[in-house]
């Protein structure tokens, strides 16, 4: 029954997310095109999905993993926690388990999504593209998108909602930054590695940033846990 | 039976209610030999503790007002002459003991205490029967 | 096992700001338990101590018997265990069925007939938003869910807040309800003192993060007693310290006396004072709970 909670607690933003997706599909029948041609059309297409699929899946990560752990509740600096969260608690389930439902399916969400739009980019792609990269891009595109969504989750756990999506915003748009600036955080970006722009469908399976982002979620998800366990309401 | 309870006072609520009980059966609202209500139905229309009802039943069982037949619940007794009788002589003690150690402690002597409880009497007589005249 | 609640000496600070020093509390079976206090002095810690949603700091706590002192151990009392919290919140994007539907496999003893039986009751309307529910009706359904889950334990953090007279009935009633058909023990704190008179048989009075007095409620307005003494002058300072005096308070020429146990032997020893009249009262639960936490 958690995973059922977890599901009517995301659900709207699942779909906002869905809807955000096709509507980049659809931008070149709302979007001008007087003066272009059809190749045109086709390659800023496919710039604008590579753009939307790590702008979309960082949102994800970030958006889906925010509610729910402090879910529904309201932090006041006087009367400490309140709301929904009391009523969880007091139930006989483990604090691994809570955090376990709600951030599996809030990971089940994100992973969907990130397949949704690399399937389509693959489906555009069909003929260039052998299964094995097909498979890789899918792989990377997973696992670097959960190392997001792993920090995502146990800033959930230590912030409160609204600091939660800011903070994540904030730390990755950093991260973003430090990538271009420092040799080794570029090697292992999950941003780069889930991207067709540093990576295209063609290059070899870049093994460096999906690893670290496998060990980084793996990390970050355990930390949460614990972060979980020890925290007082 | 309309019970009321007072729960703020100092008479334990067990008593208060043990006499709402008794007082329920003066007034004819429920007779002797009829079922009383169980005690979890009292606790719930008064909301209050179950086991204070209980302690109640009890009591007035102990008294011999009710009797409790296992497997079907509490019955008033049956008015026998001598119970009620027994049960009236107790009550006039407990009402009377308060007012006789007062008297006493303020300094009257017996035989005055009990000058001044016959004058009481007859004058009470002498209002109802005054009371009467005039009706 | 006859303690559904024992803690030992619990305490509990926040920030280095003591919230419990040592509190030793015991609820057994089948007792409706009062825990009073005023705001502030510890009541809603310890219940979310008792819940484990927070982590005490010394002392131990005993649930059903059992020592709670893991998650494991916790989560074993919690099965048994019903909370209804002061803002009764639940999931906002649930309805009353859908809130119903999702606690009901946590609970194996889960009952459906008392389910029905209050969903009926309470007139509960099963397709509504719980957000759009009155705190009332919030009220119920908490109550309902802690009923329907056959727990042997329910605790409450002031279960009557906001209500409005009939529904603080209603709740009363359920309580007493549950309280006689199943022998569910009930402990709650509450500010409505009147409503703590009503229904509880014992009492636990929290202050500072103490307990100062606990008891069966019966035996301690038996116990206690008000001694009014007047005098000609103004009354003398030493009868506070007369063994049997929990407080005195002097306005004027007269003394009022807070006594316990032996009253007789109060009574005896304050006449020595020469006061001029002497006068012993009963005393209100309202009584024992100001002059117990306000002092001279």
């Amino acid at each position: 029954m958690l995973w059922y909670k977890a599901w009517l607690e995301t659900r709207w933003r699942f779909a906002f997310l869905v809807g955000s997706i096709l509507l980049v599909w659809i931008a070149p029948l709302w979007l001008p095109s007087t003066g272009v041609t059809p190749g045109m059309i086709a390659s800023r297409m496919w710039m604008a999905l590579q753009l939307e699929s790590v702008l979309i899946s960082v949102l994800a990560a970030i958006y889906l993993a925010g509610a729910g752990i402090n879910t529904q509740t309201m932090y006041s600096a006087t009367s400490g926690f309140h709301g929904s969260m009391l009523f969880t608690l007091s139930l006989p389930v483990s604090r691994a388990r809570l955090l376990v439902a709600r951030a599996g399916l809030g990971a089940l969400e994100t992973c969907g999504l990130v397949v949704l739009m690399a399937g389509y980019m693959l489906f555009l792609k069909s003929g260039a593209v052998s299964a094995l990269q097909a498979f890789d891009y899918m792989v990377r595109a997973v696992v670097c998108t959960m190392a997001v969504y792993a920090l995502s989750v146990l800033l959930a756990c230590v912030l409160d909602e609204m600091w939660q999506f800011t903070g994540a915003c904030i730390l990755w748009v950093g991260f973003f930054l430090l990538q271009s600036k420092v040799n080794l955080v570029s090697q292992i970006s999950p941003l780069r590695g889930m991207s067709l722009n540093c990576y295209p469908l063609t290059a070899p399976m870049p093994w460096a940033p999906v690893a670290a982002s496998a060990v980084l979620a793996g990390v970050l998800l355990y930390a949460s846990v614990l972060v979980l366990r020890r925290k007082e309401f | 039976m309309n019970l009321r309870i007072n729960f703020s006072s100092g008479v334990p609520i067990y008593q208060q209610l043990m006499e709402q009980i008794k007082h329920a059966v003066d007034t004819g609202a429920i007779r002797g030999g009829e079922q009383l209500p169980t005690i979890r139905k009292i606790a719930e229309e008064l909301a209050m503790n179950p086991n204070t009802v209980a302690r109640a039943y009890r009591e007035l069982e102990r008294e011999g007002f009710i009797e409790v037949r296992h497997g079907s619940g509490a019955y008033v007794g049956l008015p026998s002459t001598s119970s009620v009788k027994v049960a009236g002589i107790r009550k006039a003690a407990e009402v009377l003991r308060p007012a006789i150690e007062r008297s006493l402690a303020i300094g009257l002597s017996e035989s005055e205490l009990r000058r001044v409880f016959e004058d009481e009497l007859a004058r009470l007589q002498e209002n109802a029967a005054a009371a009467r005249r005039r009706t | 096992m006859n303690e559904i609640i024992a803690t030992n000496g619990l305490s509990k600070s926040y920030d280095g700001k003591p919230a419990l020093i040592g509190l030793d509390l015991a609820v057994p079976r089948g007792s409706i338990c009062g825990f009073l206090g005023r705001n502030g002095a510890g009541k809603t810690t310890t219940l979310k101590l008792l819940l484990g949603m927070l982590r005490r700091d010394a002392g131990t706590i005993r649930l059903f018997g059992e020592p709670v002192d893991s998650e494991a151990s916790s989560i074993a009392a919690r099965q048994r265990t019903a909370f209804v919290s002061e803002d009764k919140e639940l999931y906002p994007f649930m309805t009353v069925d859908q809130t119903i539907r999702f606690t009901r496999p946590f609970f194996p003893a889960w009952r459906r007939d008392l389910e029905e039986k209050y969903l009926d009751l309470f007139q509960l309307p099963k397709k509504k938003l719980v957000p759009k529910l009155s705190k009332g009706m919030r009220t119920q359904l908490m109550l309902l869910l802690a009923m329907a889950r056959g727990a042997e334990l329910l605790m409450m953090d002031e279960p009557t807040s906001g209500l409005d007279p009939s529904l603080t009935e209603e709740v009363l009633q359920a309580l007493a309800d549950l309280a006689a058909s199943d022998g569910t023990t009930i402990f709650f704190s509450s500010h409505q003192l009147a409503e703590v008179e009503q229904l509880c048989d014992r009492v636990c009075l929290i202050d500072r993060g103490q307990a100062v007095i606990a008891g069966v409620l019966d035996d301690l307005k038996a116990e206690y007693r008000r001694i009014l003494l007047v005098f000609d002058a103004e009354p003398p300072r030493e009868l506070a310290g007369l063994p049997g005096v929990d407080h005195l308070r002097r306005r004027g020429r007269t003394a009022s006396l807070l006594a316990h146990v032996d009253v007789d032997a109060v009574v005896e020893r304050a006449r020595e004072f020469g006061p001029c009249s002497v006068e012993v009262r009963p005393v209100t639960l309202k009584e024992l709970f100001l002059d117990h936490v306000r002092g001279e």
